[in-house]
Order: structure tokens, then sequence, then C-alpha cells
């Protein structure tokens, strides 16, 4: 099936609804770190592989005293107006600081999840960005099937048998025979209801395996990017562009900027992951992206380029791509040559693997002499623990950080078959543009139609929400509140700013299996 | 009517007796037809109001009541007349594996199975495609199998006591094989919403369904029962039943907890006014007493369903206008109420009809299709309904 026909059938499915889906690959949950009001909170929202299907989200109020906690979900096609009231968390036994509840997710898409705590402290709210979008199928148990398969076979013999019942002695007058002529007709009636019961059966077979290949079919996949990089101009410049039909049928909303950039992009080197880059590309036209490369070593890259739309749905694209030798010249992609492209202040790139194997203390060199620790416990696939790392000065003492890109902090987690990567923040592993989107969405609030039109971005307006402003905090150490999601061997690139330079530390970490059973292995 | 029910050890089939009594398993299948067809009008209610579903809603524990009903009530009468029956009780049942019961019962017992079967297969179909993302769905349909045969072992446990019954039995056994006719109407209606729906009125689509699903009943109706007028019997419990519904429904009050929501909401959202069957019904009663014995069921078949179909559009057609109107915009009509998930950016939201089809000439083509179906549909209820009337067991 073509692209087109393939988001043709999801467009449809979806009732004209755009496919939307977590702005990562391999970690479809969503983590935040938080202030509600006057209380301080930490949320796992755990999305369910299907839609509609119920998410469970747990809401630990780290600081402040707080006796209630609502959950809401809404949508961003129809705003508060059009989404159901609050349902209150629950208090799980024995922790009064940890409250849980369900959120119903109807429709694929973005959703802001208001929660609000009231307590001894007050009342606050936060404002955390959910997608929602299928991503799997769920196989049927053996023991299931064959409960089901022995069932379905009792209904079908019981059913032939009735079928001969009624017909042999449903008119017989009682403590009479059924005659011959009966028995006869019978007999030619459970043949016929034998033949019309495996004409259902396998009428019914088609029918699940049509719905299931639709299902498929409209499984969440990234919008397909092809990219490039063009040596010719001198420096190397990365090409990206929206190949896929959703996208250039201008049936989306359009993108809407992430820290003031339309595209996060990364790149990493292959196999070794040796080469790491975080450039911003800049919109050429509506479907292209181009940027100037850092000189980055040659070879084979991954790229992960995060985008926003104004719905608020964020994805990851992903392609490879070779960038050449410095100096070497590549063929032409097209006709008109890129033109010179100015480097990105905020493009950082950093050449090199992690210092320290794996391990309970890890430290990382840092280019300006400075190091970059992160202690741990045993890392266990799905257990939520935030990444906490500190940075020491080359003089030994607490070094001071900036905020780099509107944040304290940016970690790039990637798994060793690049199944998994998160763009992770120290509020949380969604990103702020969904948020803010969604926020003057209910500002720009025209009805409860089919779409919504969000009000003019204003940078001096404050927001509605009081939320966690890490850069106005200085700090030495910085957190990223996450869960891996899968057992496995990870590399994490850690970015902040110090005196006017990013530097980034490079990690590797071995996540194990949750003996319990949480995380799913290959 | 008047009728007892009679109590659990009496004989399972009808003889001769002083007064009417029902018998307490035909009393049963009854209540659980009726409990099943209520619980799923409620829960239609449930999914346009409310939205959010769980195991244990009202709704769907009516529908477990019903369903739970008919299987042990059933099964306790085979197991009797199994263990605890005499050689005559045994001689007007039907022997399955060993063990004696009604052909009504049977169907019933397999009935609960099938809604059994449905529920561990719906909640997987939900944990892998979502939530009742269909109506109609592979679990959901042998769920409706279930139901329907519940509803149909009723009928026939009805039908049966009907045709064995003598003196005083036979006018409620005859009243209440009525019921069970209308109970089935009501869950044929149901079934066939989608075509049903207001908006649809003036196209030829709804006349097809119509010409599709009444008549069957309706036929079998006039061939089966022993009333003097069985079809508008079983189409005044089917409005009656509709009604109860509509008029019931939006007395409580409800708002919607899932979203996205379209609609402002404040009590249950109950279903369509019914369909006014009742008026073609009462003229099929009409021209059947008049139908000479020996004619051929086809010519039969011919004359009743065209007649049901020409009056039904004679009716329905000028109605669907009348309800589009501002003056059906009242409690009595209920025109008012749209589900929550309905954009209002819909026709029938603005009171206006769907054209369904491209023209006029597609439409009468739709109209040629209807009448062929309401003969076929007619014809299939006459044999069914002979069939029926001839059922002892």
């Amino acid at each position: 099936m073509s692209p087109r026909a393939r988001h043709l059938a999801a467009l449809a499915a979806a009732g004209a609804a755009v496919v939307a889906f977590s702005g990562h690959i391999g970690s479809p949950n969503t983590f935040f770190d938080g202030d509600a009001g006057p209380y301080r909170i930490h949320v796992v929202v755990q999305v369910p592989p299907v839609v509609p299907g119920l998410a469970e989200i747990t809401v630990r109020v780290l600081a402040g005293r707080a006796d209630a906690v609502t959950v809401r979900p809404i949508f961003w096609r129809t705003g508060e107006r059009g989404s159901p009231p609050a349902d209150p968390a629950r208090p799980v036994p024995g922790d009064p600081r940890l409250f849980t509840g369900q959120l119903w997710l109807m429709e694929a898409g973005t959703y802001n999840v208001r929660i609000d705590v009231r307590g001894a402290d007050g009342a606050g709210a936060a404002l955390v960005p959910v997608t929602a979008a299928a991503t799997r199928r769920l196989a049927m148990q053996a023991p299931l099937g064959w409960l089901l398969a022995a069932l379905g076979a009792f209904l079908a013999v019981g059913l032939v048998w009735i079928v001969g019942a009624a017909v042999r002695e449903g008119g017989v007058p009682a403590g009479e025979a059924p005659d011959p002529r009966r028995r006869a007709r019978a007999r030619v009636a459970m043949l016929a209801a034998a033949g019309a019961v495996a004409l259902a059966l396998t009428g019914g077979r088609a029918w699940w395996n049509r719905v299931d290949a639709a299902y498929r079919r409209n499984l969440y996949r990234p919008l397909a990017v092809r990219a490039h990089v063009d040596a010719r101009a001198g420096a190397p410049t990365l090409t990206v562009a929206i190949a896929d039909s959703a996208w250039t049928s201008g049936r989306m909303t359009p993108l809407t900027t992430e820290h003031g950039k339309l595209m996060h992009l990364f790149l990493v080197r292959l196999p070794a992951r040796d080469a790491f880059a975080h450039v911003h590309p800049e919109p050429v036209d509506s479907t292209t992206f181009r940027v100037r490369l850092p000189p980055l070593p040659a070879g084979r890259y991954r790229i992960l380029a995060d985008i926003v739309h104004e719905s608020g749905f964020a994805e990851t694209l992903t392609d490879i791509v070779e960038v050449p030798a410095p100096g070497a010249a590549t063929a032409p992609h097209d006709a008109a040559a890129a033109p010179p492209t100015a480097t990105d202040p905020d493009d950082t790139w950093h050449v090199g693997g992690a210092d320290s194997p794996p391990g309970a203390l890890q430290t990382a060199r840092l280019e300006d002499g400075s190091t970059i620790a992160w202690r741990h416990p045993p890392l266990v696939a799905g257990r939520d623990a935030a990444l906490r790392f500190t940075v020491t000065g080359p003089d030994g003492r607490p070094a001071t950080l900036e905020p780099y890109i509107g944040m304290l902090g940016h970690a790039a987690v990637l798994r060793d078959d690049d199944s998994v990567f998160v763009h992770l923040h120290p509020m949380g592993s969604f990103a702020m543009a969904s948020r803010e989107t969604l926020q003057r969405r209910e500002r720009g609030d025209t009805g409860t139609g089919r779409w919504f039109r969000p009000a003019p971005a204003d940078p001096g307006a404050a927001p509605p929400m009081a939320h966690h402003a890490p850069a106005a905090r200085p700090a030495s150490a910085i957190e990223f509140p996450f869960a891996f999601p899968r057992p496995g061997d990870y590399r994490i690139w850690v970015q902040v700013k110090r005196a006017g330079h990013v530097l980034t530390g490079v990690f590797d970490a071995h996540v194990g299996a949750d003996p319990r059973g949480g995380g799913r292995a290959d | 009517m008047e009728a007892t029910v009679r109590p659990l050890g009496a004989p399972l089939a009808a003889e001769a007796s002083p007064a009417a009594a029902v018998p307490w398993h035909v009393a049963a299948v009854l209540f659980a037809s009726t409990c099943v067809v209520a619980g799923i009008t409620w829960d239609i209610s449930w999914h346009s109001t409310i939205g959010r579903d769980s195991f244990w809603n009202p709704a769907h524990v009516t529908e477990y009541v019903g369903g739970l009903v008919a299987g042990l009530s059933c099964g306790w009468v085979a197991l009797r007349a199994t263990f605890a029956g005499t050689p005559a009780d045994r001689a007007r049942l039907i022997r399955f594996w060993g063990f004696h019961g009604p052909l009504g019962g049977w169907i019933c017992i397999w009935g609960t199975f099938a809604m059994l079967t449905s529920a561990p297969f719906d909640n997987w179909w939900h944990n892998a495609y979502g939530l009742d993302v269909q109506i109609l769905s592979p679990p959901h349909t042998v769920l409706a199998l279930g139901i329907l045969a519940i509803q149909f072992g009723a009928l026939v446990m009805a039908l049966a006591w009907q045709n064995n019954a003598t003196g005083h039995d036979a006018r409620p056994a005859a009243l209440l094989s009525a019921y069970a006719f209308g109970i089935m109407l009501l869950m044929a209606a149901i079934m066939g919403t989608e075509h049903f729906f207001r908006s649809f009125m003036h196209s030829s689509d709804f006349y097809r369904s119509a010409a599709l699903v009444f008549p069957v009943f309706l036929a079998a109706a006039l061939r089966s029962t022993t009333l003097r007028w069985p079809a508008t019997t079983v189409a005044a419990v089917y409005t009656l039943g509709r009604l109860l519904a509509v008029w019931i429904l939006p007395l409580f009050p409800a708002t919607p907890r899932l979203g996205p929501i379209y609609q402002d909401i404040t009590h249950m959202v109950p279903p369509d006014f019914p369909l006014l069957v009742l008026v073609p019904a009462i003229a099929l009663d009409l021209l059947f007493r008049r139908t000479p014995p020996r004619r051929s069921d086809w010519i039969n078949a011919v004359v009743l369903g065209l007649v049901f179909l020409g009056i039904f559009l004679a009716v329905q057609w000028p109605f669907a206008d009348f309800l589009m109107s501002p003056s059906a915009r009242n409690r009595f009509f209920a025109t008012t109420n749209f589900p929550y998930f309905l954009p209002k950016t819909t026709r029938s939201y603005h009171y206006l009809f769907v054209a369904r089809d491209p023209d006029r000439a597609a439409f009468l083509r739709g109209l040629g299709l209807a009448a062929l179906f309401a003969v076929l549909s007619t014809r299939l209820g006459l044999a069914w309904g002979a069939w029926m009337r001839a059922v002892r067991r």
C-alpha cells in the first residue's frame, strides 16, 4: 500500500482526525516534574497501546500537604468546554503522597491532562500534555484462544443439533415418536445448518481479518522523511524533506516552535555512536528543512528530528544519512544547489564515547575541564527513577549551570538498536510546545467545533498555569524524570551550559529486566 | 388477561386446568427476554449520554440478569425433568446428550452460552483494537446472536404453551406469545438503528431496511398466534416498549463522562420515537382475516408485503416531516435529544434530512427493492409462523 493510501485509510478510520503520537520512539509514557500551585508533583502517565483506551496516571506530591487530586484529559480539538469533568485520583493505601487514577482517551491525538491538587496549602493546577495513538496489537494468549475455540465449537455443534431437534421433534405431540419423514427432514436441516454455520464462521473469520488488517495499517508511524547531506558549497549541509503524503496533503496542522525552533535534530554516528550533534534546521519551504552541519567526522549517521504540530502533537522523524569527509564533494540531489545556511548559535556537537563504563557512579570529562557525574542504583526497565547528574567545575566546586535553549539541560537517550529514542528535559519527557499550544487553544477557543484556532503566541503573557521554571533556579545538578521502557544498552548524551559554553557529557547505561515482569525484553 | 404463575414444581407443559396459570419457566424466560432488551436500550442510552463504560454498569447488569435467568431457569427445567420428572413429563420434551428439556429451553441455553462466550472475546477485542470502536464487531455479533437466541427461545416456549393450551390457558398463552414477538421486534429495531435515523426517513434505504426487518415478525405472528389482532398486538408491544424508553429515560439526570463532548447534555438520552409500524400492522390483521384459506403463501406474501410497505410509506414519510418540525421538539416526541458525540455541524442536529439517494431514479429503484424485500420478508415470516404454529415441545 502506498503511503498516500495508508494515510487516507488512517484518516478515514480516525474520522478525518489526524493520527497523533508522542514525540519519541519506543517510549510512549509521559513523565512530568513540576509545580501545581504550592505543590511540587511528579506525574507518570502510562498511555494505552490502543485507542480508545485507558491510561494510568500516578501523581506523587513531593512537597506540600495535599488531600485530594483530580485528573482531567482535555482533548486538543474540543478544549475544556468539550471535555468530561475531572475524576478523582485515589490515594494509594500506605502512601498518602501517591495518588492514582485512569484517563479515558477516546480519540487519537494530543490531550492536556489537567491535574488539580487541593489541601492544607491551598489549590493548584498543572497541565501535562499526553499523546495517544494505536501502537501495537495485542496477541491472543494460547489459553484464551483454546477457550474461545472450545466454546465456539460447542456453540456450532449445539446450533446444528438444535436445528435438527426442532425439525425432528418440535412439532411432535407429547409421547409420540417422530416419523421417518420428520427424521429425514431433520437430517437435511442439520446438513443445511452445518453449511450455514461453516459459512458464518468463514465469513466471520474474513471479517475479523479485515478489521485486523485495517487496524495494523492504521498503527502509528512517524511521517516519512528523506534526508541527504550536500557538501558542494563548502561546509556540508543537511537537507531534511518531509515526503509523507499525510503532510504534503495539507490536512495536518502546521508546525509550531519548541524553545524557539521548528525542528530539533540529533545526529548520531553509526554504529559506534561516537559522534553526536544537536542542530536546528531552518525551513526552506513547507516541507524542507536545511542546516549547515558542524565539523562531524565522516560516516553514516542516524538522524532524529523532533517536531511539534499546532495540535500539540509531537513526533520524531528519522532517517539515515552519509556525512562525507571534510572537503569531499557529493552528487547533487536536486538542481538547485543548497544555499549556504547560517549556523544556529545553539547548534552543538560532540565527538567521543563514554569516559566510564556502566556502573553505580559514572563520570564524564567535559570540554571546559569540568566534570559531570551520574550516580544511580541498578537500572531496571519500567522503574520510575529520575536521572540525576551533578556538574563540578575544574576547581572541584559545584558548577553554576545556565539555561540552554530555554532549559537547564537536555538529555538524548538512544537504545543500541535505535528502537528507543527520547529527548528529555528537567520538566519531563513531553514537548513544551505541546502544552503551550494547548493553553493558547483555550484562549482562542471558538467553540466545540471539529477544528480549533489557537490564539496568537504572546510571549509577554503569563502562562495560565504556574509552572516550574528551572532556568530561574541556579543549580549545579540536573534531574530528568524518566523510566527506561525496555531492558538493554543505552547511550545518553547530557547537554548543559556553563560560562556561556554548551557542554556534552556521554554515558552508557545497562538496563536490566524488572524481576516482577515490568519492561518488555526483546 | 387473568393469569398466575405456576410454582416451580408444576408440570412443564400445559394441560387442561380450571384457571389460567403461566408456567413458571415461560414467565422466567419472558422476564429474561424483557431484561435483555431493556438492558440494551439502557446501554445504548448510557453510551449516548455518559459514554464511560464498565463491566458492572447497571445497564450491563440488567442484560446479565436476563442471560442468567434464561440459562439457569431452562437449565433447571432440564435437570428437574431429567432427574425428577415423570416419564409423561419427559415425553413432552426433547432429549439432548441424555438431558430432557423444551425446545425453547435448549435455544435459551444456547443463547446464554453465546453471551458467556462473547464476554472474554469482547474483553480481548477491547484490549487489542480499542474500547468499542465499532458497534458491530465479531464479539458483539456473538453477543447479539446469544440475545436473539434467548428471545427466540422465549418465543418458542410461549408458542409451545399456546399450541398445547386448551380452555383458560389459550388466551394468556397467545397474548404472551405476541408479547415475545414484540420483544423480538424491539430488538430487531435496535439492531437496525443505524438505518432508522430520523434524518434518513426520506431515503429509500430507510424503507428498504424497514421492509426487511418488520414484515417477517408481523407475518410470523399472523400465522402462529391465535389472537384476533396478532400483528397489531406485536406492533403495540414494540410501540409501547419504545415509548416507555422515550419517556422514562430523560427523567434521569446525567452528564457525559467521556470526551470529546459536542452536545450539552443534562439527562439520559432516549432512543428515537417509535416508527409507525402499528398502522400497517392493523391493516395486515384486517387483510389476513379475509385471506382465502387455500391461497398460495406467495400470493399472500405479495399482497401483505406490498400493503405493509405502501401504508408504512404513506404514514412514516409525512410523520418524518412532522418529527423534523419545531412542533415535535417536546418531551412527548423527544426529538431534542442527541448523543454527546454528535458534532453540531451535522445535518441531523439541524433537523435536516440526509439525501442518501443520489437522484430520483435511484430513490425509485431503492423503493422497488424495498417492495421486493417486503414480499420476501413476509413470505419468510409466513413460513416461520407456520412452523411455529406447530411447535409442541
